[in-house]
């Protein structure tokens, strides 16, 4: 008999088993902490999404071949979104760092700094060349179906060490990416899971999370109703005979409800932080994510995921000199000032923060055309065949390059990473074996990794 | 002898030691004798060869002449084993013109199968159903219905004891909220524990049922698995015109409409003989899927997916089973293969349905529906047209005489226009130009060539590349004023776009108009000022061929609206798209700018085109007088034959125009024709429009087998079927929807009463008897009292699938009537209460518990239907989940008593569902739901507490209560005796009034406070009380609301 039979003959298939206990728990609170398979090396992730696709030619995958053939056709290609042309050598210069002497765009400077913590995987590979299946790849696991995002899979596994705070937040500036809210559902998830997006540009704490403060009574009348109300409740589950679990959880959601009005004000109000501390954090938009995202982690919500902004800030399919540095500008300072904050605080060996986008860039540049770069000759196109994400944190090999892609960048073609394996190694070191790691919907147990994904031993320390 | 068999068991213990477990028959075996054999040798009588049934276990295991098809344990004995392993291949099954084979690992499984005794087990759910009789009890005296029987012995079995029963006020309000979605008002409850009457509590039920608050809330159950939204749910996510549907299933439940017909008429009203007009609007339900029209996606892609999710939602709904698993493989436990799943989806792909939904309101097919008072008027006039229509044909028949008469006389020799010349603004044909009957000076065109018509007689003008005609110096189209554009065009093969006639101002972002070939479908698009561009164009059946001439006229009624806009390709009036918008355009597309033939202006030209009798005239021309237009180039080239010599067809073409032009009888009937589609687009106009289901005629059926789900992955080609596993379709029924929702609800289908009964089993007692209510297939949970689903089941069936009837057999029964106290030995045996050892007691759906704030605290309106309104939404909600050009980027916010609607009436954004019903699980409506989580959430207690919709209620709940009674107590009692359909009792009474002196002491001493706790929402309060009062009531009130036995059932 194989294992197959054996499970179907049970009734039972891959998961159900070894979730059992998650769903006993979920059954009074969704959100309580839960342990997974075996001991985590981090409990939490911070996912700094540079949506739009950054240019990995340009940051961290340094591809001196690419001035020898400096306005000549490449020896081969690759079909991409657009008609690309000669190759396109990095308006950029790259440089060694630190001890292990990792190679890193100069467009970087600080960061590079921090080169030691770093896991650099150059040999990343998505499966098409457009935005909308990349992101819903990267974040839910799936290019075509309705799937749940990986912080809605952390929650739903782990729960969330902080209940005055939602366990997935995304923080997203001005308006949506790409694909907007479907980057973080639930799908077949319970909904208690979705990622509570906040919009940062947004400071004000009532526009961050609905109804978090009673508009029509004061926090003193309030507390003063909910004795009142628990009061009642309490004596109706008297009535009940004493045990009702359904009632003692409402009576629960209701004091922590009261509590998240107090909290989440505090959480998000980065103006509590020292100055020496925000100062290292710098100006800006996304210094005041990333250090908001840091008070959320610190607290202990489950996965923070910070987008670039709104579209698609990281699509340059025109001047990738001007748009890299602006943009890297603007993150250089604030993630190099977290990962030394967080690891001074030893907040960084619990966490994992994972930098990338949904796809890198072509080495070719890309064709002018109406419309979208007409007259510009110096953009690049999507390419999803090769492309360089990096780790860091909690249980992640440092100062670590991993994998390469060809002699000009197009593809990975050494220790190749694709996107299933990412998260079969990032729910690995948050305690996970992704092939057991399941939920039954609709008559089949599902994964975020699909029926696909290996865990790549080498990127873990 | 012991010996030996000894050594034999020893045998077959050895070999089943190495063998493994026997193939699953429904799994593995029966897909391969399905596949191979069932053709010949199963279900269809038709097919079948030497009376061989391979299907059923009774006909497979009967010894015939020759041998038994399967001797059980024996596979070498069996007549199957030995004909599929047969060495010589004339006798090898299946026979070659089968043109099917088995592989040596599936003659393996069906011989290990037999040899392990061919265990022949269906799974529990393909079963047909069978009344079974009601078990014996202990406790005789308890059951009151026959459901009882089954619920009882199953507790007495476990050592249990129902619960005793609830008190009538309990009772009151659970049945009021189970039938009607609300709780009871005060005078409903204490009639009740008044009535002394042995069938006190029937009327009760009677009482409830008979009010239309039933269909709202049945109908919102149902609502969630027909996944109905007010946008198309993906990409722009516009509005979608469509609650019609909502207001049919309503009325559906409200008149209560056997379920098997409420299920023919959503999946095949519009199959049915003569549908009504309610009969159509039911197929909404098939239209309430996602669509999308984003730019890029591919219009097969797209129907594939409609296609499943109407496979998908069938399954889910009808079956309960996931049929979508076997999208891209056969499924892998219930007996589903692939072929199943695309033969199911075969039925719902012969639509008509655009895969592009146009971002508009009103993708077709699309339905009028007339308001309530003019729908007796409407049919009237549909009536009085198609009499008139007879009428005319009569007149026609009747004017032979004279026409023959006028057709030998001079008169037609002279003939010099269509319709009369004062209507006429131009006409083009080849070196003849006329602009109001002013012959003008033909304009200059290179690469301009006359060639031949689609007449012999009649010559063309042919657009080289780039060539195009100017004329200056007048507007020809205007908003106000009515125009009909009327050609003979050739399309040419180069390239799918194409410009006919325009008339665009560059100098204002191209305000004008422009009649275009896009994808060689015509189409007219309006540029207003301010800028917007609406474009009118045909369906995608009606794409035309190239190197053929067509007849194309668009005429437009001056209305300034798009649904004046009308469309005719070879005289046939065409459903076009994009012209239901029944709002005032925001502007003209009148421009001075040059009239352009075969160009827009702008590069876009009618290479290789070419125009034969254009005509723009300055009105809008009727259905028949464009027939008239369409023949002018006969009359025009007969004008001068003989009679004698003339054609049918050009007889045909003088008869019309005598008819229209000369003849005044048939002048007079075509005007009172004329009158009533006036009157009929009026009444239109003033109605809803809504999304039905329209099959294609041009074909029957189909679909392909998609490889992984694939749509441009076609393999073999299937035809509508009923799921193999499943009884076949019955001879007599047709093989499309309509068959197929025949066959749904037919007495062989094991499956659909099953389904529905425990549905509505779900919607009363929260969990199903099958908890998996959207699965009995092999992976959904098992029922927990099979004989009961069964019982209920046939019950429901034998009873017409009366639904009123059926819900009232639960509510009648004992277990329904237990209090839903707990004892521990219960918690211990019966934890989820599966066995209904006590009552039914959780938390109401997100609707039911805002519904119930309004209803208590007197806000709520009740009107019954009509369109979706939005009440009460934090700002912003909308903008930041929509694309910058939807059409629901903003919520705005509705006013007066159309905040206080019932919930199933709000707005539902598929990509932005109503937040607070959100919190409350509510699905978003992109899929079918036909099970909501229940979960308890702190946002939850931020919504009931915070939210400005609960705490105006709360206000108006205290309010009402102040204005009533003087005295605390009483105005408790007020509140309660709403809420919680009874009275505190002394103790909650003595804390309530502790927090109230509190609250009032608070009040007291802060005027500002107690005035923020009271101007709550829109509606004002009474200024007549003392707000430090009122604030305080209403935190008690707000407080109790909040209280878990009000937010539970």
């Amino acid at each position: 008999m194989t294992r197959r039979d054996l499970l179907s003959k049970t009734g039972m298939g891959f998961g159900l088993t070894a979730l059992a206990p998650l769903l006993a728990e979920n059954l009074t609170d969704p959100l309580a902490p839960k342990q997974p398979h075996f001991a985590p090396r981090a409990k939490r992730v911070l996912h700094l999404f540079m949506n739009g696709g950054p240019s990995h030619v340009d940051t961290f995958d340094p591809k001196p071949a690419l001035k020898k053939y400096a306005g000549q056709p490449l020896p081969f290609t690759f079909r991409t979104e657009r008609r690309t042309g000669a190759a396109f050598p990095s308006p950029f210069e790259f440089k060694p760092h630190g001890q292990s002497g990792i190679e890193i765009s100069e467009v970087w400077p600080k960061l590079a700094e921090m080169a030691d913590e770093l896991c650099v995987i150059r040999s990343m590979k998505s499966e098409i060349p457009n935005h909308e299946p990349s992101l819903m790849l990267m974040n839910c696991g799936e290019v075509r179906q309705v799937r749940p995002s990986m912080g809605s899979w952390l929650t739903y596994g782990l729960g969330t060490e902080n209940k005055n705070l939602p366990g997935f937040v995304v923080l997203c500036p001005n308006g949506l990416p790409v694909q907007g809210t479907e980057n973080w559902r639930s799908a077949f998830l319970p909904g208690v899971y979705q990622g509570t997006r906040i919009d940062t540009a947004q400071t004000d704490i009532e526009k961050l999370i609905e109804n978090i403060k009673p508009k029509f009574a004061t926090l003193k009348d309030q507390r003063r109703q909910l004795d009142l109300l628990s009061q009642l409740n309490r004596r109706h589950l008297a009535e009940r005979g004493g045990e009702d679990q359904l009632l003692e959880s409402r009576i629960q959601s209701f004091e922590m409800a009261y509590r998240m009005q107090m909290e989440a004000e505090e959480a998000f109000d980065i103006a509590r932080e020292p100055e020496s501390v925000r100062k290292l954090y710098g100006e800006g938009l996304q210094a005041r994510q990333l250090l908001i995202a840091r008070r959320l982690l610190e607290r202990g919500v489950r996965m923070v995921q910070i987008w670039s902004g709104a579209g698609q800030p990281w699509d340059h399919h025109d001047d990738v000199a001007g748009n890299v540095r602006r943009l890297a500008n603007t993150f250089d300072q604030p993630i190099a000032a977290l990962l030394k904050d967080m690891k001074q605080s030893g907040l960084l060996d619990e966490t994992l923060i994972v930098w990338g986008g949904e796809f890198g860039r072509t080495p070719t540049v890309e064709l002018p055309d109406n419309g979208a770069n007409s007259g510009m000759n110096n953009g690049r196109d999507h390419n999803p065949y090769g492309f360089s994400m990096w780790v860091a944190g909690g249980g992640i090999r440092k100062g670590y390059v991993h994998g390469a892609t060809d002699e000009f960048g197009f593809a990975a073609v050494e220790k190749v990473v694709h996107v299933h394996d990412l998260h079969a190694t990032l729910l690995h070191l948050l305690g996970f074996d992704h092939t057991r790691f399941t939920f039954r919907y609709a008559g089949r147990d599902f994964r975020l990794t699909d029926v696909a994904g290996n865990v790549v031993k080498e990127l873990i320390a | 002898m012991i010996r030996q068999r000894l050594s034999f068991l020893i045998a077959i213990l050895a070999a089943s030691a190495i063998q493994a477990a026997p193939p699953d028959f429904a799994r593995e075996v029966r897909p391969i004798l399905s596949d191979a054999c069932f053709h010949c040798h199963g279900p269809d009588p038709a097919t079948r060869m030497m009376g061989l049934r391979l299907d059923l276990k009774d006909a497979a295991f009967t010894p015939r002449k020759t041998g038994a098809p399967i001797v059980p344990g024996d596979a070498k004995a069996s007549l199957v084993y030995q004909r599929i392993a047969h060495e010589n291949p004339t006798r090898r099954m299946p026979p070659a013109s089968s043109h099917k084979t088995l592989t040596p690992k599936q003659i393996a499984t069906i011989k290990a199968w037999i040899d392990a005794g061919a265990p022949w087990k269906e799974h529990w759910a393909f079963v047909p159903p069978s009344k079974p009789k009601p078990p014996a009890v202990i406790n005789a005296a308890w059951p009151k219905t026959p459901i009882d029987r089954f619920i009882l012995a199953a507790l007495e079995k476990q050592g249990l004891t129902p619960a005793p029963p609830a008190d009538r006020r309990t009772l009151a309000r659970r049945l009021s909220l189970d039938i009607t979605g609300l709780p009871p008002s005060p005078q409903d409850v204490e009639a009740f524990v008044r009535d002394l009457s042995p069938n006190a509590y029937e009327k009760l039920i009677d009482k409830f049922m008979a009010s239309p608050r039933w269909g709202e809330h049945r109908g919102r159950y149902w609502l969630d698995a027909a996944r109905y939204a007010d946008t198309h749910g993906l990409h722009i996510d516009n509005f979608r015109e469509m609650w019609p549907y909502r207001d049919w299933v309503i009325r559906a439940f409200n008149r209560n409409q056997p379920f098997h017909q409420f299920t023919i008429e959503q999946l095949a009203g519009d199959l049915l003989p003569e549908p009504t007009m309610d009969q159509l609007i039911a197929t909404g339900f098939q239209r309430c899927n996602v669509t999308t029209n984003e730019g890029g996606v591919i219009p097969e892609e797209v129907a594939a997916m409609y296609a499943k999710d109407r496979a998908d939602t069938t399954g889910a709904v009808f079956l309960g089973l996931t049929v979508g698993c076997a999208t891209c493989h056969d499924h892998k436990f219930d007996p589903i293969t692939q072929k199943d799943f695309y033969s199911l989806t075969a039925f719902y792909r012969n639509t008509i349905q655009d895969p592009l939904d146009g971002n508009i309101s009103d993708t077709p097919p699309v339905i009028v529906v007339p308001r309530d008072e003019d729908r007796p008027r409407w049919q009237q006039l549909s009536e009085h047209e198609t009499r008139l229509i007879a009428r005319r044909e009569t007149v026609r028949k009747a004017s032979l005489p004279d026409f023959g008469r006028w057709l030998d006389g001079d008169a037609r020799r002279k003939l010099a226009s269509p319709l009369e010349p004062a209507d006429e603004l131009l006409a083009l044909n080849p070196g003849a130009l006329t602009v109001r009957n002013q012959p003008k000076p033909f304009p200059d065109s290179e690469g301009l060539k006359t060639g031949p018509a689609h007449l012999p007689e009649i010559r063309a003008l042919y657009f080289a590349e780039k060539s195009q005609l100017e004329l200056e110096n007048f507007a020809a189209f205007e908003a106000i004023r009515p125009f009909t554009v009327s050609a003979w065009i050739y399309v040419p093969k180069k390239s799918d776009n194409y410009t006919i006639v325009s008339q665009l101002d560059p100098q204002s972002r191209g305000r004008g108009l422009a009649l275009e070939l896009n994808g060689r479908t015509p189409a007219l698009k309006l540029t207003t000022q301010p800028n917007k561009t609406f474009t009118i164009r045909a369906g995608p059946l009606d794409r035309l061929q190239p190197e053929r001439w067509y007849h194309l006229a668009a005429s437009y009624d001056g209305t300034r609206r798009l649904p004046g806009i009308d469309f005719y390709i070879d005289g046939k009036l065409i459903a076009a798209e994009g012209r239901n918008d029944r709002t005032p355009l925001p502007g003209d597309f009148k421009t001075y700018a040059p009239l352009r033939i075969a160009s827009d202006g702008r590069g876009r030209f009618f290479n290789g085109g070419a125009l034969a009798d254009l005509r723009i005239l300055t009105r809008a021309v009727t259905p028949e007088e464009v027939n008239l237009l369409r023949a002018w180039p006969v009359i025009e080239s007969a004008r001068t034959k003989d009679t004698k010599t003339l054609t049918e067809a050009e007889r045909e073409a003088f008869h019309a125009w005598y008819l229209h032009r000369e003849y005044s009888n048939f002048m007079n009937v075509s005007d009172e024709i004329r009158a009533v589609r006036e009157e009929r687009r009026d009444i239109a106009f003033r109605g809803a429009v809504t999304h039905v289901q329209q099959e294609r005629t041009d074909q029957k059926p189909f679909a392909h087998v998609l490889y992984r789900g694939a749509y441009d992955q076609l393999r073999d080609k299937v035809e509508p079927a009923a799921p193999s596993a499943l009884p076949p379709m019955p001879e007599g029924l047709p093989r499309n929807r309509l068959g197929l929702a025949q066959w749904l609800v037919s007495d062989s289908n094991p499956l659909t009463a099953r389904v529905t009964v425990n549905r509505f089993w779900q919607e009363v007692f929260g969990t199903g008897l099958v908890r998996t209510s959207e699965d009995f297939g092999s992976q959904g949970q098992p029922p927990v009292h099979p004989e009961l689903l069964d019982w209920l089941a046939v019950d429901f069936r034998e009873n017409n699938w009366d639904v009123k009837r059926f819900f009232k057999q639960i509510f009648l029964s004992a277990a329904y009537r237990q209090s839903a106290a707990a004892t521990p030995l219960k918690l211990e045996k019966d934890p989820e209460n599966l066995l209904l050892s006590r009552g039914p007691r959780f938390r109401m759906d997100a609707e039911v518990v805002r519904d119930s704030a309004l209803a208590v605290s007197g806000l709520l309106n009740p009107r019954i239907g009509g369109a979706s309104v939005k009440p009460y939404q934090p700002d912003g909600l909308w903008e930041t989940v929509a694309m910058p050009v939807s059409d629901t980027r903003f919520y705005v916010r509705d006013a007066g008593d159309k905040l206080y609607r019932r919930s199933m009436y709000t707005f539902w954004k598929r990509s932005a569902p109503p937040a607070s019903m959100d919190i409350f699980n509510a699905p978003s409506r992109e899929n079918c739901t036909v099970r909501r989580e229940r979960t308890n959430t702190p946002l939850q207690a931020l919504v009931t507490l915070n939210d400005v919709q609960f705490f105006e209620a709360a206000r108006a709940l205290a309010q009402a209560a102040l204005s009533e009674a003087a005295t605390l107590d009483k105005q408790l009692d007020h509140m309660t005796t709403r809420v919680l359909a009874r009275l505190f009792d002394l103790k909650e009474r003595a804390v309530i009034k502790k927090a109230h002196a509190d609250f009032l002491a608070q009040y007291k001493a802060n005027p500002a406070q107690a005035k923020d706790a009271i101007n709550v929402g829109e509606s004002a309060p009474d200024p007549t009380l003392d707000p430090a009062q009122l604030a305080a009531l209403t935190m008690v009130a707000n407080s109790i609301l909040n209280l878990d036995e009000a937010v539970n059932k």
